[in-house]
């Protein structure tokens, strides 16, 4: 006798266990042990000497086994029909047995219904051992959502009082149970009660609990009670004083758990109809389950437990008053608690056996495929959970904190994650905020998310660059998070010929941290080096989010599919032209102020580079101008100027209006007197001097005031980049002023006489040039003449 | 060519070989075995099948191919495979069209066995098509489509008068080159007459009610050779068909010649017994019920014996609905609760004793023969165990039918409701039908149950002329009757058998007589022990509950006399000359009728007593 532990012994090992069929464990003649893996083979055990005697093979999974009451024959139950020991076809599909008296009941499955069969077992004639009797059945609840094929019923057979049949063996049967003569009638009716007929209990997957009385005419399966959940066990429990062996209780226990108590109300107390149906519930899964007197055994696969029906505040309860059962029944929780008796892996229970000792001892199959005989300390009245030795009581605390502290640490693993599910449900809802804000508007709009942009040059390692800077602003009401990256495109509109005609764009990310509402980052980005001259540039802003930010550990090893995991959203486009890009130097006085020594040589190495350069020529490097004219009045109209200088103001508005987004940064503009001047290096070095003044332009009818913005430099190019520069902020300027003017119609028609004209002085130099060769010098003339010929902007 | 040659040689080997293997297995009289090696008969046949259609029909091939077609569609016909048959069937017409080049474009089977029989007319394959229609024929009839079989009667009559000479013809050739010609496993022209049989016998199943024609038609087909129990069938309708027609005498001719014919056609029996009851022949109706009772317990009727030897057995096609209706009968149980009962009532009481005690001791017995084989027209238990306890008690056997009431209070007594409240029934059936009703009505069951229990005690008691344990049981009873309320005041309470509600209607009409019945047991009880108050009441309120009770109301009068009330007592017996007790119908329960048990008044008597009034 071991001190208040179970022991576990093992007898014999089948293996792991097939899937396909129903594990089983069932005690049949004298000490055989019948055990079924789950496989086709059923395995005869004896139980004395511990040895295997016989295989049996069958042509199918096993689903059942039943032995008839005399331990002649063994009926086994596969998909493809029942067979007894010497191999007898009867029905296919039969997934449980029970054998009552010469009767065989087999209870199966087919498309629409449960129907339970029930066959004369005759064993006088040897050919044909089995006559169908009759055949009983249930329809199934929904065809379809029933996926419990597999899933195997249960098959009781209850008598009235200790009627049990004359034939019986002395050992109590298997799956049979004597039951109390008023339950007996008060659940299964006066009928079944004045026939003392068996009746037969079918617990079904679904959950449903039918009965059968066997001997009455006419009689047909019946709902007792549904557990809504598949039945694993239907056993009687024999526990009150008076019932003398015959069980007072009916208990079903379902696959989760769930548990249902049968019993007789008292009598008189509600009339006629007095069963109480008391619920409820033991921690599931129940695999398998078996039952003495008072106590279910049960396995949920990690343990087995043992469940005491009568021990505790419910117990005894034809004892006690009716408020107790009162108490049990509106709290059902309550009433059955299982003790642990720390046998894993059971997923087969042979009904408990007692040695002489007063040991019970029950017949297991493990998971894993091996027979165990567990046998269970004595319980006697005093043994309580209460009275257990102090070692043992420290060891079961130990267990429970430990299992607590196991059971904290699964928690607050599963609170990290579904605070980060939120964290990331939050941030994603912000992510859709502003991709609806931002593809909503048009190209028009003002987006509430935008870059602002500044060029400036500086001089890093004896080169000079120009540097953007780029302001990211969030003026919407939502904070963009980590995970937001800035991308910003820059694209030269046009690019020297040498590179290959194919402008290339250089591409910047800048991932930045959260940036709330009214707030702003900024980045810096090179965008062109002196002596480049390949401007105006485009600089192409947009937000892109990458969805592997919500993946955490798997952003280092998935592949970065940009395409797939990324989405883009445009905001606005800056440009930086020759005019943003524009150096400013003093205005050409005679004595250059030397400001630094390296200034001073870089000034010397390139003039004698020019003037090596131009050698072959005139001393002098050839000028060119372009000359823009605007009326003073629009001038002053549209920005506001004072009516005093508007030649200055101009320039100035010019060289530091950011059009197109972006500013330059500069000190100040130094002009002198009344025409003022400004002097400057382009991008590509050569200088270049701005100069506006107001000119009276005689007209046919009156005078006009005007001012004259005159760019001029020995570098074609620069005339051509500021002169496009120039003139897309008078363009900006007149679509702000946006007015209606009268234009001389004779004014318009000069000018048109001259576009003709000179339209065809560049066909004539493209079709001369053509043949001659001559082509550039000509266009080139022809420019001149364009850009000389000032253009008046009214 | 050679190879296909040797091809058909081997298959006609192997088709010859399964097909003398199978008639020399049919003789086998182990019903299981049989069963298999049918199955694997089939399934060998379908396997050759499935080899010669593997290739492109020939004509060359197509004897046998349609001999194959036709020895599986026998196997699966057998095995009441007859979807697969039908399928095979349709399928080798196809491709029996397919040989001919036509193309009826319908998968209709009517249709493709005309085409194709039409394409075939002249050539060797007629009979073999001819063959192959006539298990068409089958599985319609199997199947009960009626109307397809009787679009081809035309075909059928050209097969019958063909048959002859045909088949002859292939009898000759077969004798001439034995090895070449494939065999079949079931002679065409046995199945032609069975068919033509069966077919006769369902049809004239389902018409039974059109009169003559029916008739004259099912004597036709009893005149052709057929097995007994087909032949016995045809009487069994013909009687069927006289009975409708309202000439029972001639129907228990037909049937007597049934039985002649088959002894094993009890539902002749069965039939002859209920046209007995309608002829309100007592005594022959008992006979008769008694006959097919021992009949039944034979073994052997329960099996269709004449499927014994035969590949084919006609059960196969005789599944109609209306035949399957009209050839039932009754369980053993149900015809000796019958039995039992028509001897009661026919003051047979002796006989019908015995006959409840066999019945409930069939009921008890561990041989559940016979319990489970139909559904069941007995009456409950209870009931069962109340009617042999009133027939114990008109026995003269009042101990006996104590211990049987006995049983019936002990299972019914802790189920009884405290009270039953009844509705009105017009608005019960207005409200429609709930659980609460039906819970109701079973607590009345019960109730009924157990008050008749007490009833029949009471009797017994005043039988025992133990006046005092009568009426205490009597009280019982009543005590019983009168939890059972009406929620309407204004019901009527004299409606004694509602026909408008006939289950709430007996109920209600048991309630009034048990309440008739006790009280005036009681007040007899109490006559008797010279309580004449207590009886004058109860014996008045009896008349009042069950105003047909005529002992009640002589026992009134009685006691009247005695109070010395004679012009009352005279004529309150006035009016029972009039009507004499009645004896016991069927429509109630017997133990809810007067039963004669307790004490009586001899009218002898009471006419002396008149006459004594008479001049004063």
């Amino acid at each position: 006798m071991m001190e208040g532990r179970c022991a576990a012994e093992s007898w014999a090992e089948f293996g792991l266990l097939g899937k396909s069929g129903t594990p089983l464990v069932k005690c049949g003649t004298g000490t055989d042990v019948f055990i079924c893996t789950g496989g086709e083979e059923v395995y005869v055990f004896t139980a004395q000497e511990k040895t295997l005697r016989a295989v049996l093979q069958m042509p199918a999974a096993v689903r059942d086994v039943v032995v008839s009451h005399d331990e002649q024959l063994l009926f086994v139950a596969c998909w493809s029909g029942v067979y007894c020991v010497n191999v007898q076809l009867l029905v296919p599909r039969a997934s449980s047995l029970l054998v009552v008296g010469s009767v065989l009941l087999t209870l199966c499955r087919t498309d629409a219904s449960w129907s339970l069969t029930l066959y004369q077992i005759q064993r006088t004639s040897q050919s044909d051992p089995c006559d169908l009797l009759a055949s009983f059945s249930l329809p199934l609840v929904s065809p379809k959502v029933q996926s419990d094929a597999e899933s195997r019923c249960v098959l009781v057979c209850v008598y009235p009082g200790n009627l049990m049949p004359a034939s019986s063996p002395p050992h109590p049967l298997r799956s049979h149970y004597p039951l109390q003569p008023l339950l007996f009638r008060r659940l299964f009716g006066a009928e079944a009660a004045l026939s003392k007929s068996p009746v037969v209990l079918c617990g079904l997957p679904d959950g449903r609990l039918s009965f059968l009385p066997l001997r009455i005419p006419g009689s047909r399966l019946r709902i007792l009670h549904s557990l809504e959940q598949s039945v694993v066990f239907v056993g009687a429990s024999a526990v009150m004083e008076t019932d003398a062996g015959c069980a007072g209780c009916l208990i079903a226990l379902g696959k989760q758990g769930r548990a249902v108590l049968i019993r007789a109300g008292r009598a008189g107390l509600e009339g006629g109809g007095g069963t109480r149906f008391t619920l409820g519930c033991v921690p599931g899964p129940v695999e398998c389950a078996c039952m003495d007197q008072s106590r279910v055994y049960y396995s949920t696969g990690s343990d087995l437990l043992m469940v005491d029906l009568w021990d505790g505040s419910s117990g005894t309860a034809g004892r006690q008053g009716d408020k107790e059962d009162e108490a049990s029944r509106s709290n059902p929780a309550a009433f059955l608690t299982p003790i642990s008796l720390n046998v894993s892996g059971v997923v087969a229970l042979h009904q408990p056996t007692y040695s002489s000792a007063g040991e019970v001892q029950l017949l297991s199959l493990s998971v894993r495929g091996r027979l165990q005989s567990i046998r269970l300390p004595v319980r006697t009245q005093e043994d309580s959970l209460s009275k257990r030795p102090s070692s043992q009581v420290g060891r079961s605390v130990g267990d429970i904190l430990s299992a607590i502290g196991d059971i904290c640490e699964r928690a607050s693993v599963l609170k990290t994650i579904i605070r980060s599910k939120n964290q990331i449900l939050k941030q994603l809802n912000q992510v859709m905020n502003i991709s609806f804000l931002l593809s909503n508007r048009s190209e028009s709009d003002l987006k509430p998310v935008r870059c602002r942009g500044s060029v400036r040059w500086s001089r890093l390692l004896q080169r000079d660059s120009l540097n953007l800077t780029c302001v990211l602003e969030n003026l919407s009401p939502f904070i963009l998070e980590r995970g937001w990256t800035l991308s910003v495109t820059v694209l030269p509109l046009s690019c020297p010929l040498e590179a290959g005609g194919e402008a290339s764009s250089v591409n910047y990310s800048f991932p930045f941290s959260g940036l709330g509402p009214e707030e702003s980052v900024e980045v810096s980005l090179p965008v062109a080096t002196a002596g480049d001259a390949s401007f105006p540039v485009t600089v192409t802003c947009s937000l892109l989010f990458s969805l592997w930010r919500f993946l955490g550990q798997e952003e280092a090893t998935a592949p970065l599919d940009l395409q797939s995991a990324c989405f883009s959203l445009p905001l606005n486009t800056l440009t930086v032209d020759w005019l943003d890009a524009l150096r400013l130097s003093d205005p050409p006085a005679p004595a250059r102020s030397s400001s630094s020594p390296a200034d001073l040589l870089q000034g010397f190495i390139s003039s004698r580079q020019l003037r090596c350069r131009g050698g072959g020529q005139a001393s002098r490097p050839e000028e060119y101008s372009a000359r823009v004219r605007v009326s003073s009045e629009l001038l002053r109209d549209a920005l506001g100027l004072a009516p005093g200088s508007p030649r200055v103001s101009l320039l100035e508005w010019l060289l530091s209006e950011g059009c197109g987004g972006v500013k330059m940064e500069r000190k100040g503009i130094k002009t002198d007197g009344s025409s003022s001047v400004i002097c400057g290096s382009a991008p590509d070095n050569a200088t270049v001097k701005l100069t506006a003044e107001e000119v009276n332009v005689e007209e046919k009818t009156k005078p006009l005031v005007t001012v004259e913005v005159q760019v001029k430099s020995s570098s074609v190019a620069a005339v051509c980049g500021l002169h496009h520069a120039v003139m897309r902020r008078i363009q900006t300027l007149l679509q702000k002023a946006g007015s209606s003017r009268v234009v001389p119609t004779a004014d318009l028609r000069l000018a048109l006489q001259q576009a003709e004209e000179q339209r065809g002085q560049v066909w004539e130099a493209s079709s001369v040039g053509v043949s001659s060769g001559q082509t550039p010098p000509l266009l080139l003339r022809v420019y001149q003449q364009l850009r000389d010929g000032p253009l008046l902007i009214l | 060519m050679i190879q296909s040659a040797s091809l058909l040689e081997s298959w006609t080997q192997e088709n010859n070989q399964l097909a003398s293997g199978c008639k020399d297995g049919q003789n086998e009289p182990n019903r299981e075995h049989n069963l298999f090696r049918q199955r694997r008969w089939s399934s060998d046949f379908h396997k050759l099948l499935r080899k010669i259609q593997g290739i492109p029909p020939h004509l060359d091939r197509a004897q046998l191919e349609l001999s194959v077609v036709y020895n599986t569609c026998v196997c699966f016909t057998a095995q009441s495979q007859f979807d697969e048959a039908e399928l095979l069937l349709t399928q080798t017409a196809q491709r029996l069209l397919q040989i001919a080049g036509d193309d009826p474009g319908t998968s209709d089977p009517s249709v493709l066995w005309r085409t194709a029989l039409k394409s075939v007319t002249g050539t060797a394959l007629h009979r073999r098509v001819l063959s192959l229609l006539c298990l068409q024929w089958g599985v319609w009839l199997a199947k009960s489509r009626l109307t397809a079989v009787q679009d081809f009667q035309e075909e059928m009559s050209l097969l019958e008068a063909q048959s002859g000479a045909v088949w002859n013809d292939c009898r000759a050739e077969t004798k001439e080159k034995i090895s070449n010609i494939p065999i079949l496993v079931l002679d065409p022209r046995r199945l032609v007459d069975l068919l033509k049989i069966c077919t006769a016998i369902v049809q004239g199943a389902e018409r039974l009610t059109e009169g003559w024609s029916v008739l004259s038609a099912l004597q036709a087909a009893s005149a052709s050779p057929a097995p007994r129990a087909l032949i016995a069938y045809t009487h069994l309708l013909s009687g069927s068909c006289l009975a409708h027609m309202n000439r029972p005498q001639m129907a228990l001719q037909c049937y007597r010649k049934a039985l002649e014919t088959d002894p094993r056609c009890v539902c002749a029996l069965y039939q002859s017994a209920l046209i007995y009851s309608r002829l309100e022949n007592s005594q022959a109706e008992i006979q008769a019920l008694r006959i097919l009772h021992s009949m039944l317990l034979l073994p052997s009727t329960t099996e269709p014996a004449m499927a014994a030897g035969r590949l084919l057995s006609p059960s196969l096609f005789l599944c109609s609905q209306s035949l399957s209706s009209l050839l039932s009968v009754p369980s053993a149980l149900s015809v000796l609760h019958s039995l039992a009962l028509k001897c009661v009532i026919h003051s047979r009481v002796s006989e019908g004793v015995e006959c409840y005690l066999d019945l409930l001791a069939a009921l008890q017995s561990e041989d559940q023969h016979g319990v489970h084989a139909v559904v069941s027209t007995l009456p409950k238990l209870p009931r069962l165990y109340l009617e042999a306890g009133a027939a114990l008690l008109m026995a003269r056997r009042p101990a006996d039918c104590m211990a049987l009431c006995d049983e019936v209070i002990g299972s019914t007594l802790d189920l009884l409701p405290e009270k039953v409240l009844l509705e009105d029934p017009v608005a019960r059936r207005v409200a429609g039908s709930g659980e609460v009703t039906e819970e109701a009505e079973n607590g009345l069951v019960r109730l009924l149950w157990t008050a008749a229990a007490y009833l029949l005690q009471g009797h017994c008691y005043s039988q025992l002329k133990d006046w005092k344990q009568a009426v205490t049981h009597y009280t019982r009873c009543i005590n019983l009757l009168v939890k059972v309320h009406y929620k309407d005041t204004g019901f009527s309470l004299q409606i004694p058998c509602a026909d408008k509600d006939p289950e709430q209607g007996v109920d209600l009409c048991v309630l009034q007589r048990l309440k008739g019945l006790s009280l005036a047991g009681r007040g007899i009880s109490f006559a008797q022990i010279d309580r004449l108050r207590e009886a004058l009441r109860d014996l008045q309120l009896s008349r009042q509950a069950h105003p047909e009770g005529v002992s009640a109301r002589r026992w009134y009068g009685e006691v009247l006399w005695r109070l010395d009330r004679k012009q009352e007592a005279a004529a309150c017996w006035e009016q029972t000359w009039s009507n004499p007790i009645p004896s016991l119908s069927e429509a109630l329960p017997v133990y809810a009728q007067e039963l004669q048990s307790g004490p009586l008044l001899d009218s002898a008597e009471l006419h002396q007593k008149l006459q004594e009034l008479g001049p004063t």
